[in-house]
């Protein structure tokens, strides 16, 4: 077996690209996972190291075992890196205790997942609401937030829907309203279209540029060339490593009349 | 957020309306159950407190000792020591006589029917109150004179007469070899309950009549016992004290230790029959609670299932900031409230059956606000000590796991 001191040696340093934004939001140093299946130890992540600033649009583009799930995770605080630190709007996360990584959870990042993960038999106003009872707010305020949030999305209308009642754009929408309850400065999005088909996929990816627009921070996690097209900087991972990292200098965005209803 | 969690428990429950109802029917069964029980329990004591004030809570027999060997002439009473008894003690005595009786046939004409003749004095109406339908009760005169008056129960009346209204009319009994031929002087009836007629009737054959105590003692004035009534006004401590002063005179009188006497009194009895109605509704109640622990395992089993449903739901909440804590809340309160549901319905079920048999049996029921109080508060504790386990199990899911679950 390998010594993790060694790994040092093995990975080269990828060059930090020119940012968007000017304030750091996310710094990763030398990070490092691996999973303990047993009898074998596999590195889902070689020395990352990664900063992205405060306004960024990125997307992390890979194929499937190349690392970019393992870094979801480690980025939505859902897991912990083996080795290095994540900075995440300036406190390390590596030293955080369980209860500590749920208010990170909680108030620093807003979850997009790619099967829309809306609390089921429960309406589109609660689900946005879940995030702010997890922060105890008073339920007058939930309620005014959430609204307001679902009018962000375009989708005041059916606040009272269940999301079995809801299209898949539309559940989308809910959980993106959702993900902005608690005014997270970061989005972190896994494959947020992977269920949608291109109509929806473009609206809701004009959706998150709107959002990247008005100042947010936004991570998308995909696999498909043209919905990290309306990014501003694509990061492609293979085996667990940084292989590229540009800066997409021409975004795509959707034509006025073709825009979110 | 307690309103929250109770919102989503409440939610949680009615999403699975069938399956709810079976796990609670367990809770439901054991609350409903031991509420009856002990219910039951609880009504029974205090239809035999009803039947012992009924009989006269101060009514008390003193006698020598079953476990003296060596019974005397003298251990026996005589008429003049009743009298001697009375009036040394007063006003404390409320009544006394020999507590004689005799089981006879009466015959009136063609008609026989066997009888229980209770040898009373006059004033045994005072303490033992009947209502006189026709005629009268016994007079001084009867128990004085020695004159063979009977007040006979109605319905036993009516048998023996053909008539309710048998005043004036003779019937004979045998009172020990003598041929006696007694006038009936009054009919009384006793109102009863139920089941003051099942405990207290002598079986439908035999009637019953009142006649003067001092026909059963004749030939020889002596008795067994000695039956009085205390005042009832008299607190607890005073009535101890009395039945000590009585004791110690009794003895006194029959040259006899104290200890060598006899005294029963009502309230010993009920009190022994309720410690032992009191143990009994707690030991049938107690094995109706066993049921509590199948249904409290049956809760914990639906837990564990809708854990393990929810487990994508869980992981959802968890990646939105739910901590630890929340996610335990979240499934203790749900399957608290399964179980105190079930209780309140085993409850009202319980209580229900009970009153409805109480008014079927025409009996005043009760249903203590202790014991109702008692069987929420267990049943939600059932349901948060079977709930923890799955409870904690959903809080100590891993999130990615629980987001990956299909």
């Amino acid at each position: 077996m390998r010594k993790l001191g060694d790994l040092k040696n093995l990975f080269r340093r990828p060059s930090l690209p020119p940012s968007g934004g000017t304030e750091e939001l996310i710094r990763l140093e030398n990070l490092v996972k691996i999973y303990d299946t047993g009898a074998l130890k596999v590195m889902g992540l070689k020395k990352i190291n990664l900063t992205i600033r405060r306004g960024e649009f990125v997307a992390i583009m890979g194929q499937s075992g190349s690392g970019k799930s393992t870094l979801m995770n480690i980025l939505g605080c859902l897991d912990r890196p083996t080795l290095g630190h994540y900075y995440l709007d300036g406190e390390d996360t590596a030293e955080m205790t369980p209860g500590q990584l749920s208010a990170v959870r909680n108030q620093k990042i807003g979850f997009v997942f790619q099967s829309f993960n809306l609390i089921a038999r429960t309406s589109a106003l609660k689900n946005v609401e879940l995030p702010m009872t997890y922060a105890r707010k008073p339920k007058k305020e939930r309620r005014e937030r959430a609204m307001e949030l679902l009018t962000r999305v375009g989708l005041e209308a059916r606040y009272s829907h269940m999301p079995n009642e809801l299209s898949g754009g539309q559940r989308q929408r809910v959980a993106i309203a959702r993900a902005l309850a608690n005014e997270p400065p970061l989005i972190l999005a896994d494959e947020p279209t992977g269920n949608l088909d291109t109509a929806a996929s473009e609206e809701i990816m004009e959706l998150f540029a709107s959002l990247h627009d008005e100042g947010t921070t936004v991570v998308v996690v995909t696999h498909e060339e043209d919905i990290a097209a309306f990014t501003g900087r694509i990061i492609r991972f293979r085996d667990g490593q940084i292989i590229s990292d540009e800066v997409n200098p021409h975004p795509r965005r959707l034509k006025k009349e073709a825009a979110v209803c | 957020m307690l309103i929250e969690n109770m919102q989503m428990a409440f939610h949680a429950i009615r999403a699975n309306k069938m399956r709810s109802f079976l796990t609670m029917l367990g809770i439901i069964i054991g609350i409903g159950s031991v509420i009856a029980i002990v219910s039951i329990g609880d009504t029974m004591r205090s239809l035999f407190a009803d039947l012992y004030a009924n009989v006269g809570l101060t009514q008390t027999y003193v006698s020598i000792g079953y476990w003296v060997d060596d019974v005397r002439e003298s251990d026996y009473f005589t008429m003049e020591e009743l009298e001697r008894i009375k009036n040394v003690f007063g006003d404390k005595i409320t009544y006394i006589d020999s507590s004689a009786y005799l089981n006879a046939d009466a015959r009136a004409g063609e008609q026989s029917m066997p009888f229980e003749f209770n040898g009373v004095d006059y004033n045994y109406q005072d303490v033992q109150p009947v209502k006189i339908l026709y005629g009268r009760y016994l007079n001084e005169g009867d128990t004085l004179g020695r004159r063979a008056s009977a007040v006979v129960e109605a319905e036993s009346a009516r048998r023996l007469f053909g008539t309710e209204n048998a005043v004036g009319r003779t019937f004979r009994a045998d009172v020990y070899g003598t041929m006696t031929e007694f006038t009936v002087v009054g009919v009384y009836e006793v109102e009863m309950n139920a089941f003051q007629k099942l405990m207290m009737g002598s079986g439908d054959d035999t009637g019953s009549a009142f006649i003067p105590w001092t026909l059963l003692t004749w030939p020889n004035d002596r008795f067994y016992q000695c039956h009085l009534f205390a005042d009832e006004s008299m607190t607890t401590a005073e009535l101890d004290r009395f039945y000590d002063d009585l004791t110690f005179y009794v003895a006194k009188l029959k040259n006899r230790n104290p200890e060598d006497l006899y005294v029963y009194t009502a309230t010993q009895e009920m009190n022994q029959m309720d410690s032992i109605m009191g143990g009994l509704s707690m030991a049938v109640g107690g094995i109706a609670a066993i049921s509590l622990l199948v249904g409290g395992i049956g809760i914990m089993n639906i837990m564990l299932v809708s854990v393990t449903e929810r487990t994508r739901e869980i992981g959802i909440r968890k990646a939105l900031g739910a901590t630890t804590r929340d996610v335990m809340i979240q499934f203790l309160t749900e399957s608290a409230i399964l179980s105190a549901c079930g209780g309140a319905i085993g409850i009202l079920l319980g209580a229900g059956v009970v009153f409805l048999g109480g008014t079927a049996l025409g009996l005043e029921v009760v249903v203590k606000p202790s014991v109702v109080i008692m069987a929420v508060s267990f049943s939600a504790m059932v349901g948060i000590f079977f709930g923890m386990y799955p409870a904690s199990k959903a809080a100590k899911a891993d999130p990615i796991d629980a987001l990956r679950y299909e």
